[in-house]
């Protein structure tokens, strides 16, 4: 057998077993679905909706990356904007994963406000600590204008859209580069970015209110989308460290993919550790600031248990978050060693891909569950329960699918290992610091 | 006119492109030279690790200045709210890490800024007036088109003659002794 039937041989075995995991993990997450909708348990619905968004979260920041290197013309980036425009192939399989959750909240009956209770007028919700129904709930008249079933399947539809039309585009304009090497294509990518940019910030945004923000509709932060923004690139900058050092090691990008390449990228991961913290500091200052009951709760059941005003398993995970997730990334990248030794880049890329999974669980997960005769009349959701086991299941069964496709566009044979016939592509061969 | 004392400074050579000052560099640094300097009138990517420069030391004075500022801020909220002269603002406590966290990062970022700057000149033994390489005639070309490697008295292997026939070796255009006068 030669070596090059061996790779594809060995590559085939990579892609069943991706699909495979896809399948297994979403069939479980599915199973969970099924199973909440009967019980009434909300648990797999904030599992699946974390292990998705994940997934989302990454994409979008490779969408808003490349995006920018394009806008600003860079010319040290083709070299990675190409592992980037892999990335992007993702987001059709990412808007088939949030699928069901739209079509839960459409044809679940009395269950449809199972994750977001603003769904089913009827739900129960809690203002001040007495239980009532959303409709009476002033706090969701207001918002009903916007916060309603047709107008909210819209804009999911609408941000998908943009996601997925920007993206193809972005790839067809490199891709097409590659085979007659007219400048015209890098000219139409700066605009398809300067209109995309906007419109991507947008989509984030509201999608942050509308996925996130609103399990929790009576809350509200008009700093959340930046934070997802923030987050997204910060887990994109990990996940383009992590391909084009896995390439480089595989020798697929040896002599292209430069130290001066690797440490830009780790700077910009240390710029936005920064502006992760200076967003997500922000927001509960203001809040704290202000203490506004309507706002305060949201960071008071993340910090004590609401009944005992003991403090709960949540104030551990947001001290991990400060400590985590900031402080230890933050002074780590200030080294310059740490950023152009691989194995120390890897280990940290590393730590924050899990911290950012840490904080968007503590973003989703925690939430007001009704249970009469509390004190308050609700009890915050624990750290730890079944939608832990849940969000692994579609965690890994999103994830395998990505990877899947992600790794099918590597394969593709549609493009060239770098952007060859770019016009930046011999300044960025030759970057150095 | 009366005479004029001076003292030998160095030995420069001139080069009319940077890849030739490049590769002159290189060899200036595998002869062993530690106390000499390359002026380029624009920035030569690279040319730090082809001198054999380690990293700056910069950085260092900006964390310690951030650290300070960090701190000195921390200090000013707890001496005026906590110990001189507490009062209750907002009902936020005397003192905490939190509602004064912008004073800590400003003046984080502030001393810091302080730091480098100042690490900088402190490094770089600024301000200074003149500089005995002035006195080369073709100095102000090294802002135009010249290349230039100078070669200091100071350094532990300088020897006159050597020196100067090695950088006529390498490259030089033009090699001559650079005098600063003394009055």
């Amino acid at each position: 057998m030669t070596e090059a039937s061996n790779h594809s041989t060995s590559s085939q075995s990579i892609m069943t077993k991706l699909l495979a995991g896809a399948i297994l993990g979403l069939g479980a997450g599915t199973i969970g679905l099924f199973q909440g909708l009967q019980s009434g348990d909300k648990a797999p619905f904030l599992g699946w909706l974390w292990g998705c968004s994940f997934w989302l979260s990454i994409a979008i920041g490779l969408l808003m990356l490349i995006m920018i290197f394009r806008v600003f013309n860079s010319k040290w980036s083709p070299v990675v904007r190409r592992q980037q425009e892999h990335g992007l192939a993702a987001f059709p399989w990412l808007a088939l994963c949030f699928l069901p959750l739209l079509l839960v909240a459409w044809f679940g009956k009395d269950q449809a406000g199972i994750l977001w209770s603003w769904v089913d007028p009827s739900s129960p919700t809690i203002e001040v600590s007495s239980v009532i129904s959303v409709e009476e709930d002033v706090l969701h008249q207001k918002k009903a204008g916007y916060l309603n079933l047709k107008f909210f399947t819209l804009r999911l539809i609408a941000y998908f859209a943009i996601f997925c039309g920007i993206s193809h585009w972005l790839r067809k304009v490199s891709f097409s580069q590659d085979k007659d090497g007219d400048p015209n294509w890098t000219r139409l990518g700066s605009k398809v970015s300067a209109i995309g940019i906007p419109a991507a910030a947008l989509s984030l945004t509201f999608g942050a209110f509308d996925l996130f923000m609103s399990l929790e509709y009576q809350w509200f932060s008009t700093m959340y989308g930046v934070w997802f923004f923030a987050s997204g690139i910060r887990a994109a900058l990990a996940v383009t460290i992590l391909i084009c050092l896995y390439l480089l090691s595989k020798g697929t990008l040896k002599g292209l993919f430069k130290q001066a390449h690797q440490y830009d990228l780790a700077c910009l991961s240390l710029a936005f550790t920064v502006f992760w913290a200076y967003i997500s500091f922000s927001q509960y200052f203001l809040i704290y600031s202000a203490n506004i009951p309507e706002e305060t709760f949201w960071y008071t059941i993340r910090e004590i248990d609401p009944n005992t005003g003991a403090l709960s398993g949540w104030f551990w995970v947001s001290m991990g978050l400060i400590f985590g997730h900031f402080f230890f990334p933050f002074i780590y990248l200030l080294f310059y060693r740490n950023k152009v030794d691989a194995p120390k880049l890897i280990f940290i890329v590393c730590w924050i891909l899990a911290f950012h999974l840490l904080d968007l669980y503590w973003n989703i997960i925690p939430g007001r569950e009704i249970v009469p005769g509390a004190f308050v009349g609700y009890d915050a959701r624990p750290v730890i329960g079944s939608h832990l086991l849940w969000g692994v299941f579609s965690l890994v069964g999103v994830g395998c699918l990505c990877a899947w496709a992600v790794i099918r566009s590597f394969q593709s044979g549609t493009s060239e290992i770098i952007p060859i016939r770019d016009p930046r592509i011999r300044e960025s061969i030759n970057h150095h610091e | 006119m009366s005479d004029i004392m001076d003292i030998k400074y160095a030995v420069a050579a001139t080069f009319s492109s940077a890849k030739d000052l490049f590769n002159a560099a290189g060899k200036v640094r595998e002869k062993g030279y530690t106390n000499w300097e390359c002026f380029t009138p624009i920035p030569v990517h690279g040319l730090d690790a082809q001198m054999g420069y380690p990293r700056s030391k910069v950085p260092r004075f900006t964390l310690a200045g951030g650290v300070t500022g960090f701190f000195t801020g921390m200090l000013i909220v707890w001496f005026m709210n906590e110990f001189d002269y507490p009062l209750i603002v907002g009902g936020k406590p005397y003192f905490s890490p939190i509602y004064p966290f912008p004073v800590f990062y400003e003046l984080t970022i502030l001393f810091a800024a302080f730091g480098t700057l100042f690490g900088m000149f402190f490094l770089n033994r600024l301000p200074r007036h003149n500089h005995p390489v002035f006195e080369h005639p073709d100095f102000g070309r090294t802002g135009d088109d010249k290349f230039m490697i100078v070669i200091e008295v100071d350094d532990p292997k300088f020897d006159e003659d050597e020196t100067t026939e090695f950088l006529k070796s390498v490259g030089g255009d033009s090699v001559q002794t650079i005098r600063e006068p003394i009055d």
